[in-house]
This record gives C-alpha cells, sequence and structure tokens, in this order.
C-alpha cells in the first residue's frame, strides 16, 4: 500500500497562554486514505494531547471539523492527506483554523459571529397561515418541481468554510455572508414561507450587492452548495419586488437594455445607466482616458448580427415559467 | 490546426481594444484561425441570472448554438467571465435533460437548437493544449530574459473548479508555465488567486479599490516588474484603475499590467503596437 511521510504544519495558539500563534510540526508516515481528521487524531494520541480541533461525524455532515488545508477551508474528515500533498507538490501540509472567526485554541474558530447573523436574517421558515395548516391533522405538500427551486440550498450544513473565504465578508463587516444569503434565499422561494420574496429587503439591508462573485463560497463548500447562485437570485427577487433604483439593479437594467438594443453591452452609457450623473463625474478622469487611448466607443452601438433572433430568445425567456 | 469559434466577449471588443488586437496577433504569428462569429452576443456577465436564470442560460444556450451551427467544436474566448458564464450554461444544460428541453423550447423561437457538442476554452488553455509549453518555446523569438511576471490569474479562470475544470483551483500553474515558456520569471506572491473587486465596482468601488490595491501592493511586494493577467475584467482594475486603487490602500506607484496575449506577443517578437501595448493606461516601457 502507498504510504508518505508527511510533515503536518499545524498552528497553535491558546489566547490564554500564548503570546502569539506559532506552528508546531509534526512527522507521520501518512497511508492512502488517511484523512487530515485521522492524522490529526493520531497526532493528538501520539505526540501532542494538548491540539485542539472539532470533530464529530467524520462522515462531512455535522461540518464541525473544517479546518484550512495548505489555505484552504475544507473538512478535514472529507479531504485525504495523500491527494492535497500531491495538489499542491509538497510533502507539507499546513493546518490552521478558517479565517473571520477569531481563534478559540488552535484549530477551534469561534462561530457566533455567522451563526448569528442568521438568526438576524430570519433564516427559518416563518409559516404563511394561507398556505400551512393550523392544526397537525393536515399536511403541507412540496412537490418536487417547487423544491427544485431551493434544493440544493438545504444541504448547507454550517461548517462556515465559505463565510472563512468570503471575499466581502472579509472586507464588509456588515455584508450578510454567503451561506446566510443563501439561506435567505432559500426560504425567499419556500411556498410555505410568509415573507417570500420580501425577504430579499433583509439581503439588500445586508449589503448583498456587495458580493463580488469571487466563486470561492462555490469552490470550496464541501456539500456543492454554491452559495453564490442563491446571492445571484435573491439580487433578482430584490428587483422583481421593486427594489430597482441601486447601482447594483441598475448596473443589471443596463446590461439588459444594452442586449435587447445592440446584443452587446453599451460601455460608455454604462455609468449613466448605473449611477447617473454621480457615475460620470465619478468615473469622468478614466472616461477621458479610455477616449484619449482609442479605446472608447460611439455612444450607439450597431447592433450585431441577427440581432432579431437574440430578441426573440430573450423575450421568450421572460415568458417562461 | 482545426478553425475555433473566438469569443473575443465585450470588453476586448471596447475598453480592453488591445487585448483583441493582441490576441489576434498571437493567433496569427502562431497559425491559429480564430473566426469571430459577427452573431455573437454579450454573455451578460452573470448579471443577467439576476433578472431570470432562463434568461441567462437561453442568451448563453443562443451563444452556443450559433457556433455549433457554423460547424464549430471548440469556442475560445479571451474573457474570464466570459468563460465562466458560457461554461456554466453548457455545464447546467449538458447536466439536466429537463431544463436543456426548457431553453431549447426558447431557443426554437429563433430557428435554434443547442446540442452540447460545442466545447469553450480560454485562449491560454487552447494554447498549452494545442501547442503545449515545449511548442510555445520553440516560437518564441525574443525571449523575455530576466522579466519577472506576477502571474494574476483572476477568480472566472479558476473557480469554480466544477464548472472550469481545466487545473486545480487551489494551485493552477497554468500561467506560471507560459510565462516560464517566454523566458521570463515567475515572481508569484499570496494574491495571486485573490479577487480584484470587478464585479462589485457599481455597489462598492471603495471596497473594488483596495482589492485591487491589495492585489498590486503584493505584485510589488515581490518584486515583479510587471503583472499578467487572463481576464480583461481584472485587467481593468489593475491597469486602468490603478491610481485609484493604490490611492484606497495608501500607495503611490506604478506598476505594468499586461493582458496575457499581450506578454505572449512581445515573446513572439511581435512589435509593441500591434499588441496595443500604446493603450494600456499605465504605461508599459518595452
Amino acid at each position: 500500500m502507498e504510504k508518505r511521510e508527511i510533515t503536518f504544519r499545524i498552528r497553535r495558539f491558546n489566547p490564554k497562554k500564548d503570546p502569539r500563534p506559532y506552528y508546531q510540526e509534526f512527522k507521520l508516515t501518512v497511508p492512502k486514505g488517511m484523512t487530515i481528521l485521522e492524522a490529526l487524531q493520531v497526532i493528538k494520541d501520539r505526540f501532542e494531547p494538548s491540539l485542539a480541533f472539532r470533530a464529530f461525524c467524520r462522515s462531512a455532515i455535522c461540518g464541525s471539523c473544517s479546518v484550512k488545508v495548505n489555505g484552504f477551508p475544507k473538512l478535514a474528515c472529507k479531504t485525504q492527506v495523500l491527494i492535497e500533498a500531491e495538489k499542491f507538490g509538497t510533502d507539507t501540509i499546513t493546518l490552521e483554523p478558517l479565517d473571520n472567526m477569531e481563534v478559540i485554541r488552535d484549530l477551534i474558530v469561534d462561530w457566533d459571529r455567522p451563526l448569528s447573523r442568521l438568526k438576524e436574517l430570519k433564516t427559518y421558515l416563518i409559516p404563511d397561515p394561507k398556505v400551512v395548516p393550523q392544526s397537525l391533522d393536515e399536511e403541507t405538500r412540496v412537490y418536487p418541481e417547487e423544491l427544485k427551486k431551493y434544493d440544493r440550498f438545504t444541504d448547507c450544513i454550517l461548517c462556515t468554510s465559505c463565510f472563512s473565504a468570503c471575499t466581502a465578508s472579509q472586507m464588509e463587516e456588515e455584508y450578510g455572508g454567503p451561506f446566510q444569503l443563501a439561506r435567505l434565499y432559500r426560504f425567499a422561494v419556500d411556498k410555505r414561507d410568509a415573507l417570500k420574496g420580501e425577504r430579499a429587503k433583509i439581503g439588500y439591508a445586508y449589503r448583498m450587492w456587495d458580493c463580488v462573485r469571487c466563486e470561492k463560497c462555490a469552490d470550496v463548500c464541501p456539500k456543492s452548495v454554491g452559495p453564490v447562485d442563491g446571492i445571484m437570485r435573491l439580487r433578482g427577487i430584490s428587483i422583481e419586488i421593486g427594489l430597482k433604483d441601486n447601482p447594483g439593479a441598475r448596473h443589471v437594467l443596463a446590461f439588459y437594455k444594452s442586449l435587447l438594443e445592440s446584443g452587446m453591452l453599451n460601455e460608455v452609457l454604462l455609468p449613466l445607466r448605473t449611477k447617473g450623473l454621480k457615475g460620470i463625474i465619478e468615473n469622468l478622469p478614466l472616461g477621458l482616458k479610455m477616449i484619449l487611448k482609442g479605446k472608447a466607443h460611439s455612444p450607439i452601438l450597431k447592433p450585431i448580427a441577427e440581432h432579431e433572433s437574440l430578441v426573440k430568445v430573450m423575450k421568450a425567456a421572460m415568458e417562461v415559467e | 490546426m482545426e478553425k475555433v469559434a473566438f469569443y473575443p466577449g465585450c470588453a476586448a471588443k471596447g475598453a480592453s481594444k488591445e487585448l483583441y488586437e493582441s490576441t489576434t496577433a498571437v493567433a496569427e504569428e502562431l497559425g491559429i484561425e480564430l473566426v469571430e462569429l459577427p452573431q455573437f452576443s454579450c454573455c451578460g456577465a452573470g448579471v443577467l441570472e439576476e433578472v431570470k436564470e432562463v434568461l441567462d442560460l437561453a442568451v448563453n444556450a443562443r451563444n452556443l448554438a450559433l457556433a455549433e451551427r457554423e460547424g464549430f467544436k471548440r469556442i475560445v474566448t479571451v474573457c474570464s467571465t466570459c468563460l465562466l458564464v458560457l461554461r456554466r450554461t453548457k455545464y447546467l444544460l449538458d447536466g439536466d435533460d429537463e431544463l436543456r428541453e426548457k431553453v431549447n423550447g426558447v431557443l426554437s423561437e429563433a430557428g435554434l437548437e443547442y446540442k452540447g457538442e460545442v466545447e469553450v476554452e480560454h485562449f491560454h488553455w487552447f494554447l498549452l493544449k494545442e501547442l503545449g509549453e515545449e511548442g510555445l518555446r520553440e516560437r518564441v523569438k525574443n525571449p523575455l530574459k530576466g522579466l519577472k511576471v506576477y502571474p494574476y490569474y483572476g477568480c472566472h479562470t479558476v473557480r469554480p473548479y466544477q464548472v472550469l475544470g481545466f487545473e486545480p483551483s487551489e494551485n493552477p500553474q497554468s500561467l506560471e508555465r507560459i510565462i516560464r515558456a517566454l523566458g521570463a520569471e515567475v515572481a508569484s506572491g499570496e494574491r495571486r488567486l485573490e479577487c480584484c473587486g470587478f464585479h462589485a465596482f457599481w455597489p462598492n468601488p471603495r471596497g473594488s479599490m483596495v482589492l485591487t490595491g491589495l492585489n498590486l501592493k503584493d505584485a510589488r511586494s515581490v518584486g515583479a516588474d510587471c503583472i499578467t493577467t487572463p481576464c480583461p475584467l481584472c485587467h481593468m482594475n489593475l491597469d486602468a484603475n490603478q491610481k485609484r486603487a493604490l490611492r484606497a490602500v495608501g500607495e503611490d506607484f506604478s506598476i505594468p499590467v499586461l493582458h496575457l496575449p499581450q506578454l505572449i506577443g512581445l515573446a513572439l517578437g511581435i512589435e509593441p503596437r500591434r499588441l496595443g501595448l500604446h493603450r494600456n493606461i499605465t504605461p508599459v516601457n518595452c
């Protein structure tokens, strides 16, 4: 059986006694198939009983054991040591606590902030009395095609890997967060919910337009939830319910209009359409440079060939249920 | 080499004209026939999804179907966001018969059908697949000896892996391989896979500029002479918005940012003007 000696470089920190975090190295002979969690357990049992990490189900379902492996958030129980070593072309595996949260000890972070955000965003079912019966004698049926709208967003196991990697969450404290906003979307399209689309207003207040679409949340999610897709759909709902007069929504509508007009994005009108006069003033120096460099097109774009076929497709798509 | 459909994207057709110029110059030099279909529309940069998901899928399935109609097996693009949007359409439609039927129902209004036969690739993936590093190295006339280049990927070049799949999103090496093949040195840093904030530029310009500023700072701190990126949107932030981005992080310096085809073009001995280097906002001295 394939075996390899691997050095585990683990970030240690006990805020109660260590002045600052430090790294400790452990060497293990790792057989094929051994997971990061199994390795951590061996290290704890054999070498360092004080090493702290969270774990429970060992089946990628409880979401407890998320840690950073060579810089990327992963479930320790689902991640094999040798596959990671191969991917990074190294015999050293660095294990660190998740980002964006305070370290309680070693690989354990404080989940309070991201999880309390779930409560703030009201990401739980608020039953619609018109749909959900008042007594337990009757049931509310959810049909497969209704479930399909949000099914995958119910797979989130709250491991906070996406929150750790999220660019917008790192930048802006007030940003709602990836799994949190995706869960908000999940209830916004649940037919049993009383708030439904109105939930997009909560997303708006929690700055969902700050998502930079870096796709990190989609990439790191161990359950392939893809929170970003939920956030995009929640933005769409916000436009549907009339939250249109903001740069995010106006930017979307500028694209839509451009495609109907010519089929290509009208970059020259984008600042005006997105932010009005302010958009022009803010971007004037850059606009002038673009003109000088011969990079600005005419404000009226020539339509693409067979533009009428695009218009037909767009109109038909808007009518599809 | 087989003919491939060329999907330049709105940026290369407009504010990043130099990307269009350098890509076509490099393709010509390497004997690659890129055929631009005049019927291609804007991909919607992912924001059409925010109007309605089926709209986003239908507009892009139309692009894919047009390439299929014209007999192409491959679409090559030079924009990472176009790459993601087109590939995502393909990924979703190829994996869900019901959805594909629904979208094809929409396309039938325009007499089109998406069959799932066409592939979508980034220009530099295409180069690596067709020529490889060795093939590219053999064509280099002007090795970029001593030039330290920071490889800046851009999110949609690598993430999500599930949709893009060309190389591991956590440790991609395509840019490093190309930089070395051109005779230059890699000056990599910890932000090579970070976001430039372009897609939040309108709702949150300050945040967007801070991200770009941090990336520029990282390139500078590792001693890079220039940055190269395969994404024109990252390029817009790193190059055109450079001054503003550096101000946002309290810095003031200048570092040239080259579209990947511009860098390749220089090594192939193509004259700078044909590569549109005079159009970069941050000056490039070469």
